[in-house]
């Protein structure tokens, strides 16, 4: 169902009048009961934040309350936690990441960023303001500010609660890294003190990188917003209460639980689009929030967004939520796009995007995965970033593949194509899976990865290609059914990557680990090659042996099959005949190469290594197959095309004399 | 002023069909140049190409991941190619300010031209077209640094203004404004060359000047010309492109062929048809200068030098 922008908040503050009557409605206990009864996870963390933006000095002033439910097993007396703003100083690890391993000493300060906590007190225990000490578990950065502990006087025994009560100020950049301001739109992401999570033994509380994301404990979360009445907002969670203030500002209550972290958005300029869609858990209120200029792309973002929550309903498992918001960024604010939260992402688009370029629909399509791989099975980020952002790839790459099309998912125009499947895979090879040896495996720590771009193509699409890969030796069905058992397994929960694994040899019920050992955990390269293939007539002699038919002519033909690379992946070899006869061999791939040999009345036409290039994983499809004929049909199309444009650029330099 | 003929506009054209073995001689120059700037590439992607079954992917439909990876392969150099394409793009830069000398002549004279005629001229303005190439360069920089100033004030308004619009807006004026000077400014170097070339002007400054001297009051009209010329060749151009890219049949290579070139051979034949129509006005215009040269009275001859004059026999 559709409505216009303006009847959402008239009704809401009209509920709000009506039922307001002085409660606070986060104080409902029939709510709050209801919800613990409905409880999905475990809930570690309930956040109550009362946050007021201040549009003109683009700052934050909050007061948060953490109730932490010490459910380590042990009493905690230490507590880190993440002050991601303080990422966008410029002495910080991430700007000193993102600034090739030097401090930005000439930073724009209108890029600066900060979180500042001006008291932090605990129930029963007072004022620890003082005991805040700034940590740098990652390096030896003393500068970074974006991990913060407290030691209390007393620790908290396992299974009791302890409540933080802070006042904080963000000063908040102009967008970068996904956070941040242009102009009249705000994206408010990681902008609250946050505690980290207690994780295989131990707290887990990583600095701001400039390639690694997030890691946090399921909660609930209470979030009270205060700003100007002509502001459209869009949040983690459903809207609860909307009440306009006699100031002129407006007071804006969310609720959320079984997230992990809680982002929200404002701009008087948004157009906001309700929708809805109806799955196996339920409607899903669909919010959103276009900028000027582009409207163009509105209907092909719901269309995705419906299409993703339908295969992924179908595919892998319910979404639970009752709300999903997508928010598109204005203009110069493509910083803020493409980035997942909870129950809310950002696309990206332009003012015109052709039909045949899937942009707005691939962003929309990846980062709404991301609500099942990240959102729900919360993974770690810092470490083991390729559980998220591959397998989401991957989704991704199946998604796009299902609503538009395999080989046309990215580019969808009569003189070019490109799929998703295969765009990952170039982006691997040209990140240096060519030029550059083996350099990173998928489980290299965030920041630890060679360079920015390895980490992005390792990560995204390295992973998509093992998973597609995989498919060639368990079925497609089966990694879909993996993934299925995987999300049902382990949603609401931290899984690790071998987890994940063994999930995978669980459902097919076969060991992988030599494929995982490779693929995963090693930097092995994979790539074979047709060496050698020919026919040779055979001798009068020797024909007499194999045909005694009068006039029989036949011939010997060779194929060398070469594994040029360093990872050991069993192949099937197709070979075709000029009769038309074909064999397909299969080979284990564990020799450095095989030769096979045919004695046939007819000469060979073609070897072929992986037929149909499913094996994505390897590195050079070109040299997987050889023909006996020459054709030089992709060649002469080739030279059409570049003289063509050789002649051009002459005559346009030309134009000079 | 000059009485400017009717249809010089289409007389121009004729003026290049007429002369077509001009057209043909620049444009075997450019596709020779072309093919011998992209064989060495084409040759190495041949060695990868002619006998491997996945070239058919490039084949029927143009995978864009395949050439992709294609250009990524370890023995396709990228920067080897682009440096041998353009060596032999700048060598037909070269040919093009050698054979304008010749073209221009041809053009003026509208008659054929014997090959040692043509050369003749080639080299006899060579120097001279070379240095108004560089003065043209020169010329271009205002126009460069304008561009500079549109392109950060465009930045401005894409970040100040909530609409994605405006910023679109001003660059599209910008564009056009800037297209215009640029054509402007060719039109002047344009009739500069043509005055180097007919009359023998060794000096470029004096026919850079004569020639806007010659543009003052004709400006709108040539440029009216110039402009006419440029939207054919363009939206030509455009609508050849659509054509190819989205009506021939992507394994249809000899008709591929077929269209590139004749794609290219038009976008040539637009501005030689340019510099016909410049040449063809020039012709029509200078014996109107002559006239008024010849047509003005004689200065009157001083009394002491009509005195000392010896007594002619």
């Amino acid at each position: 169902m559709r409505r216009f922008k303006f009847t959402a908040p008239i009704m809401l503050g009209m509920m709000a009048l009506a039922g307001s009557a002085g409660a606070d409605p986060r104080d409902d206990t029939t709510v709050a009961a209801q919800s613990m009864r409905q409880a999905l996870s475990r809930r570690v963390v309930a956040y109550q934040i009362d946050a007021k933006l201040d549009v003109a000095k683009k700052t934050i002033t909050a007061s948060e309350t953490l109730t932490y439910h010490n459910l380590t097993g042990q009493p905690q007396q230490t507590f880190p936690f993440h002050l991601y703003l303080n990422g966008f100083q410029p002495h910080s690890t991430f700007t000193t990441e993102a600034n090739g391993g030097v401090p930005e000493e000439d930073a724009d300060p209108a890029r600066l960023g900060s979180i500042i906590i001006e008291r932090i007190a605990v129930a029963g225990m007072g004022d620890v303001t003082d005991r805040m000490q700034f940590t740098h578990p990652d390096d030896d950065n003393a500068a970074d500010r974006t991990v913060m502990q407290i030691t209390l006087p007393r620790p908290v025994p396992a299974g009791a609660d302890v409540q933080f009560t802070m006042t904080f100020t963000d000063k908040l950049p102009r967008v970068v890294a996904r956070t941040g301001y242009i102009r009249d739109f705000f994206i408010i992401g990681q902008w609250f003190p946050k505690v980290g999570v207690w994780w295989k033994g131990a707290w887990n509380c990583h600095q701001f990188h400039a390639n690694t994301e997030f890691f946090a404990d399921f909660g609930t979360y209470d979030v009270k917003l205060m700003l100007p009445q002509d502001e459209i907002v869009g949040a983690t969670g459903g809207l609860v209460t909307a009440t306009n203030n006699p100031d002129g500002t407006k007071t804006l209550v969310f609720r959320a639980d079984d997230v992990h972290d809680f982002a929200w958005t404002a701009s008087p300029s948004f157009r906001l689009i309700e929708d809805s869609w109806r799955g196996s858990a339920g409607t899903v209120n669909i919010h959103l929030l276009v900028s000027p200029g582009n409207m163009s792309s509105a209907q092909r973002f719901l269309d995705s967004t419906k299409g993703g929550l339908r295969l992924f309903d179908e595919w892998i498992g319910p979404y639970p939520y009752d709300n999903l918001t997508v928010v598109d960024p204005p203009h110069g604010g493509l910083a803020a796009g493409g980035m997942e939260y909870p129950t809310l992402f950002t696309a990206d688009t332009f003012w015109y995007v052709p039909k045949g370029l899937l942009l707005p629909e691939l962003t929309v399509v990846h980062e709404f995965a991301h609500q099942y791989f990240y959102g729900m099975v919360g993974t770690n980020e810092f470490e083991e970033a390729w559980l998220d952002e591959g397998i989401t790839s991957y989704m991704e790459a199946k998604v796009m593949n299902e609503l538009y099309g395999k080989g046309t998912s990215i580019f969808k125009f009569p003189f070019m194509t490109l799929g998703e499947t295969d765009d990952h895979r170039v982006g691997l090879l040209s990140a240096g899976y060519w030029h550059w040896t083996d350099t990173d495996p998928l489980t290299r720590l965030g920041w630890r990865f060679y360079s920015e771009s390895s980490y992005a193509d390792v990560t995204y699409g390295k992973t998509n290609q093992v998973l597609t890969t995989l498919e060639t030796i368990i079925g497609e069905e089966t990694v879909r059914r993996a993934l299925h058992t995987y999300f049902l397994r382990y949603r609401f929960t931290h899984p690790t990557g071998e987890d994940f694994l063994k999930t995978i040899e669980d459902v097919s019920g076969r060991d992988l680990r030599w494929y995982f050992n490779q693929a995963v955990y090693g930097t092995n390269l994979l790539d074979y090659e047709i060496l050698d293939a020919h026919s040779d007539l055979l001798p009068v002699a020797d024909k007499a042996k194999k045909d005694s038919r009068e006039g029989a002519t036949i011939y010997r033909t060779f194929v060398t099959v070469h594994r040029k690379g360093d990872f050991i992946f069993p192949e099937d070899v197709k070979i075709t005949f000029s009769d038309k006869s074909s064999v397909m061999e299969h080979w284990d791939g564990q020799d450095r190469w095989i030769r096979y040999q045919y004695d046939r009345p007819a000469e060979l036409v073609s070897a072929e290594i992986d037929p149909g290039s499913q094996v994505t994983l390897d590195l050079n499809f070109y040299n997987n197959s050889y023909a006996v004929n020459e054709d030089h049909r992709a060649i002469h199309k080739l030279t059409n095309i570049w003289t063509f444009i050789a002649e051009w650029v002459g005559q346009l330099l030309a134009w000079l004399t | 002023m000059a009485q400017l003929k009717p249809r010089v506009f289409l007389a121009g054209a004729r003026l290049v069909w007429r002369q077509q073995r001009a057209l043909w001689i620049i444009y075997a120059a450019n596709l020779l140049l072309a093919i011998a700037g992209t064989r060495g590439s084409l040759w190495r992607m041949g060695k990868i190409l002619n006998h491997s079954v996945a070239a058919d992917r490039l084949v029927h439909g143009f995978d864009l991941a395949a050439y992709s990876e294609l250009r990524l392969h370890p023995s396709m150099p990228f920067e080897a190619s682009r440096q041998e394409t353009m060596f032999c793009v700048f060598l037909f830069v070269i040919f093009m300010l050698f054979a304008t000398g010749g073209l221009l002549r041809t053009y003026y004279e509208d008659r054929p031209m014997h090959a040692g005629t043509f050369f003749e001229a080639c080299g006899e303005n060579f120097w001279r077209l070379c240095r108004l190439a560089i003065y043209f360069v020169i010329a271009l920089v205002p126009i460069g640094i304008l561009a500079s100033v549109a392109g950060v004030e465009f930045g401005r308004i894409d970040r100040r203004s909530i609409s994605s619009y405006s910023s679109f807006y001003f660059l599209a004026v910008a564009i056009v404004l800037l297209a215009a000077m640029a054509l402007s400014a060719r039109l002047w170097f344009d009739m500069a060359e043509l005055l180097a070339v007919s009359e023998g002007q060794e000096n470029m400054w004096r026919a850079l000047k004569s020639a806007a001297k010659l543009l003052r009051g004709n400006f709108f009209r040539l440029f009216w010309v110039y402009l006419r010329i440029s939207l054919v060749g363009w939206i030509g151009f455009w609508l050849g492109l659509h054509f190819w890219m989205e009506h021939v049949r992507p394994e249809a290579t000899a008709q591929s062929l077929l269209v590139s070139q004749a794609l290219i051979v038009f976008w040539l034949a637009t501005r030689l048809w340019q510099r016909a129509s410049g040449a063809l006005w020039l012709r029509q215009y200078e014996p109107q200068l002559n006239v008024a040269a010849t047509s003005a009275p004689e200065p009157p001859i001083p009394a002491e030098a009509a005195r000392l004059e010896p007594a002619s026999s």
